[in-house]
């Protein structure tokens, strides 16, 4: 074969063509661009906020599908094609290192969501997210309200649970510390208000908890558990001062109940997808040792004893 | 010297020094951009950069990578082409004039791309960020540079056109219908089209621009160098046909591998795992070829530092080659997908195969249009071995992180716990960093001494 100019350029063109109409014409016509069940338009302000999220690059680092795969991110609705006929330019992103948010609205309140754009760590201390600071509120308010609709019917129905509760809690933080308690305590389910932490407290257990809590609590309930930490001039109702507690009928169940499944409506999120019950009872009893000075830990009513167990002091 | 340069003079050649010197700039501005994202990962809370809006992380980033790509990579891949396309026909450049403005042009499309994406302007598409002026300029510089060769080629003496010419005629003409497309050029306001059709066109150019701008330009040079820098015969023609005609089909069908956990429809996920599979014959044509043509005589090859540093690049094009099509498999994605993993995959792509031929391009032709040694061969070879112990540790050690974000959220953990275990690599591969800025550094010293300084060290003797 002898290549001439001509062959080259017109040959290349003859190649271009069919590949271009296979890989992109064909499939640009052909997907169907019907709305999913759960899509709806944007609202202005949501726009505003893409807009914001696409000036500072988060698709960098956020993707915006849920895979089958991903049963870690709970995968309770994996994306649709029809998720994304409004999407211009599409943010699905390629990169993993914040978690995915096509499902995002809803999973937190809007204070949150301040308190983490003026610094991810004040919520999230092992995150590495850079602070948004520098955006200003408002952008940062139109930035929130694309997060929060971020899963457009599914979003909106989380946010209108979130306005629910955060309606009770800030009333019962209103009505003081014994009333909240009292309002807080009477939100767990029965049984596991009365449920004692089934694992003694031990040197190591401890550790364990105490690692956890500078991991995930300490942004917001601060260094001596006081609700004192750098989040806390955004959130309201404000993170608890676990001291009140004390002398108030909190249990080792209570403490696990509100870890595991978070207080929709506040700041406090779940953490069920994060901590194994090790870890929730652990730093469960942390609290309960270090800052309200009470521990029903391997108090009754208590099952059998779990194998490891060694011999400890009161231990039979 | 050959009959060409009795007729070319230092006037023909200030295009050629124009984009090496480009080149030696915008790496090191590339890279240490890199080394503040880098450094971001591993402290987000270092006063030097928190809260500064066009240094943070999410707005770096496209800096870093168009940089890369068009500033660093693509200028010693053009400056390179616009030197051997007349040689290799004997023909002058056609017009020097106005090859001198298409560098002035190409700076300018890099600085307002880069100076527009830490203003917070971006088109938000991998590798597609730059906004609409920038694209039309960026297209301009290619009509531009192949009409100028155009001409060049036509006016030529020598019939035969040896393959890295039609390397390079491939390149342009790909690249300039790939960043069309890819940028949605007729829709100036967000440079996108609508829904998933929109991902799928922005990673057929996501994909395009490495594949058949970098490509065909960085195998171009490799196929002028190593015949050469040996002093023997290409192995086969029939065997270089095989290359670029393949490379030209399989190609641009691979994006949607970058969509395959995506709703994308899955006929062109198959067309795209097929394709990149059958990537697998124009990447072992040209290395085979290449590999037959220099066997037994590499000795030679690393007695002369631009082919030292071309053939650590086919290394690097052999491994990212062989990765690529491996990491296409849906299997291996659910692993390796949206990790770590896939970062060290794009800098031995980028960086390894396509800079380290265009660093060889450099150091190969700018003693061969200044009449003179290179400033300073030992810091070429500082810089060799810089870059390399940086690309590959920074490989290496990412490879690592990926697979343990891919496994740790397979088997149900979050992001946010995974976090955490990635940090000592993260530092690890800023250090690695730290080389390849080094080496940068030496790099644009050494070459703005070779081509404008006055002689080489040690010339007195």
């Amino acid at each position: 074969m002898r290549m001439t100019l001509k062959l080259i350029i017109y040959g290349g063109l003859i190649v271009f063509a069919p590949v271009l109409f296979i890989s992109v014409i064909l499939p640009w016509v052909t997907i169907s661009e019907h709305p999913s069940d759960i899509f709806r338009s944007r609202s202005i302000l949501e726009n505003e906020g893409r807009a914001v999220y696409i000036e500072n690059g988060c698709t960098y680092c956020h993707t915006q599908f849920i895979r089958s795969i991903d049963w870690g991110l709970g995968a309770e609705r994996v994306a649709k094609s029809g998720d994304y006929v409004s999407e211009q330019p599409h943010l699905l992103g390629s990169e993993r290192t914040g978690p995915d948010l096509s499902q995002e609205g809803g999973e937190h309140p809007d204070d949150w969501h301040m308190a983490h754009y003026i610094n991810p760590r004040y919520v999230r201390p092992e995150s590495i997210m850079p602070a948004f600071e520098y955006l200003g509120k408002e952008k940062i308010r139109a930035l929130i309200a694309y997060k929060q609709a971020l899963g457009f019917k599914d979003a909106d129905f989380r946010i209108a649970r979130q306005r629910h509760w955060k309606a009770r809690a800030v009333e019962a933080y209103g009505s003081g510390p014994e009333k909240n308690v009292e309002w807080l305590h009477s939100m767990v389910p029965e049984p596991w208000r009365h449920l004692a932490n089934p694992y003694p407290t031990t040197e190591a257990g401890l550790r364990r908890g105490h690692r956890i809590y500078q991991g995930f609590c300490i942004g917001c309930h601060g260094p001596v558990g006081d609700g004192m930490g750098p989040a806390e001039p955004y959130l309201y109702p404000p993170p608890l001062n676990f001291t009140i507690l004390k002398d108030r009928g909190v249990s080792g169940g209570i403490l696990y109940y509100q870890i595991m499944n978070g207080i929709t409506g506040t700041a406090m999120p779940y953490f069920k997808r994060e901590l194994e019950s090790e870890k929730i009872w652990d730093v469960g009893n942390y609290v309960a040792v270090a800052f309200i000075g009470q521990s029903d830990a391997h108090g009754e009513p208590r099952g059998i004893d779990a194998a490891y167990l060694s011999p400890l002091p009161g231990v039979k | 010297m050959t009959a060409l340069d009795s007729v070319l003079t230092s006037e023909d050649y200030r295009t050629v020094k124009g984009f090496f010197a480009s080149s030696a700039h915008w790496f090191v501005l590339a890279a240490l951009a890199g080394l503040f994202l880098a450094s971001a990962m591993v402290a987000p809370d270092f006063p030097l950069y928190k809260n500064v809006a066009w240094l943070v992380f999410s707005r770096l980033r496209p800096m870093h990578t168009n940089m890369m790509i068009f500033g660093f990579v693509g200028s010693a891949l053009l400056g390179s082409a616009y030197y051997y396309v007349p040689h290799l026909t004997r023909s002058p450049l056609r017009s020097p004039g106005m090859g001198r403005a298409v560098v002035w042009l190409w700076n300018l499309t890099v600085a307002s791309g880069t100076v527009t994406l830490a203003l917070g302007y971006t088109q938000s598409r991998e590798y597609a960020e730059w906004v609409w002026p920038v694209d039309i300029l960026l297209l301009v510089v290619f009509v531009l540079t192949f009409c100028n060769l155009l001409m060049t080629v036509l006016a030529r003496e020598e019939k035969l056109l040896y393959v890295s010419i039609w390397y390079a005629f491939g390149a342009m003409i790909f690249t300039f219908f790939i960043y069309f497309f890819g940028n949605a050029v007729w829709n100036p306001g967000t440079g996108a089209i609508t829904g998933m059709p929109d991902g799928i066109l922005a990673w057929f150019y996501g994909h395009g621009i490495v594949g058949l701008f970098l490509t065909p330009l960085g195998v171009g040079l490799a196929y002028y160098v190593i015949p050469i820098v040996i002093r023997a015969p290409l192995f086969s023609h029939a065997v270089s046909l095989i290359g670029f005609w393949t490379i030209l089909m399989f190609y641009p069908h691979i994006g949607t591998h970058h969509l395959l956990q995506t709703p994308a429809p899955t006929w062109l996920k198959i067309i795209a795992v097929t394709g990149s599979i059958g990537m697998l014959i124009p990447v072992l044509a040209v290395l085979i070829n290449l590999w037959l043509t220099m066997r037994g005589k590499l000795g030679q090859i690393h007695a002369d530092t631009g082919g030292k540093f071309v053939f650590a690049g086919l290394v690097w094009y052999l491994f990212v080659c062989v990765q690529g099509p491996f990491q296409s498999l849906p299997s291996v994605q659910t692993v390796t997908h949206l990790t770590n993993w896939v970062i060290g995959h794009s800098h031995i792509a980028v960086f390894g195969f396509a800079g380290f031929i265009g660093l060889g391009g450099i150091y190969f032709i700018t003693p061969r249009i200044t009449g003179r040694p290179l400033y300073s061969n030992k810091l070429a070879d500082i810089q060799y071995w810089l870059v390399l112990v940086g690309l590959s540790g920074f490989f290496l050690v990412l490879t690592a992180a990926g697979l343990i974000q891919g496994t740790g959220w397979l088997y149900g953990k979050t992001v946010y716990v995974i976090l955490p275990e990635l940090h000592v690599y993260w530092v690890w591969r800023l250090g690695f960093g730290v080389l390849i800025v080094s080496g940068a550094v030496v790099g644009l010293y050494n070459i703005m001494r070779s081509l404008y300084g006055s002689g080489a060290v040690g010339d007195e003797q």
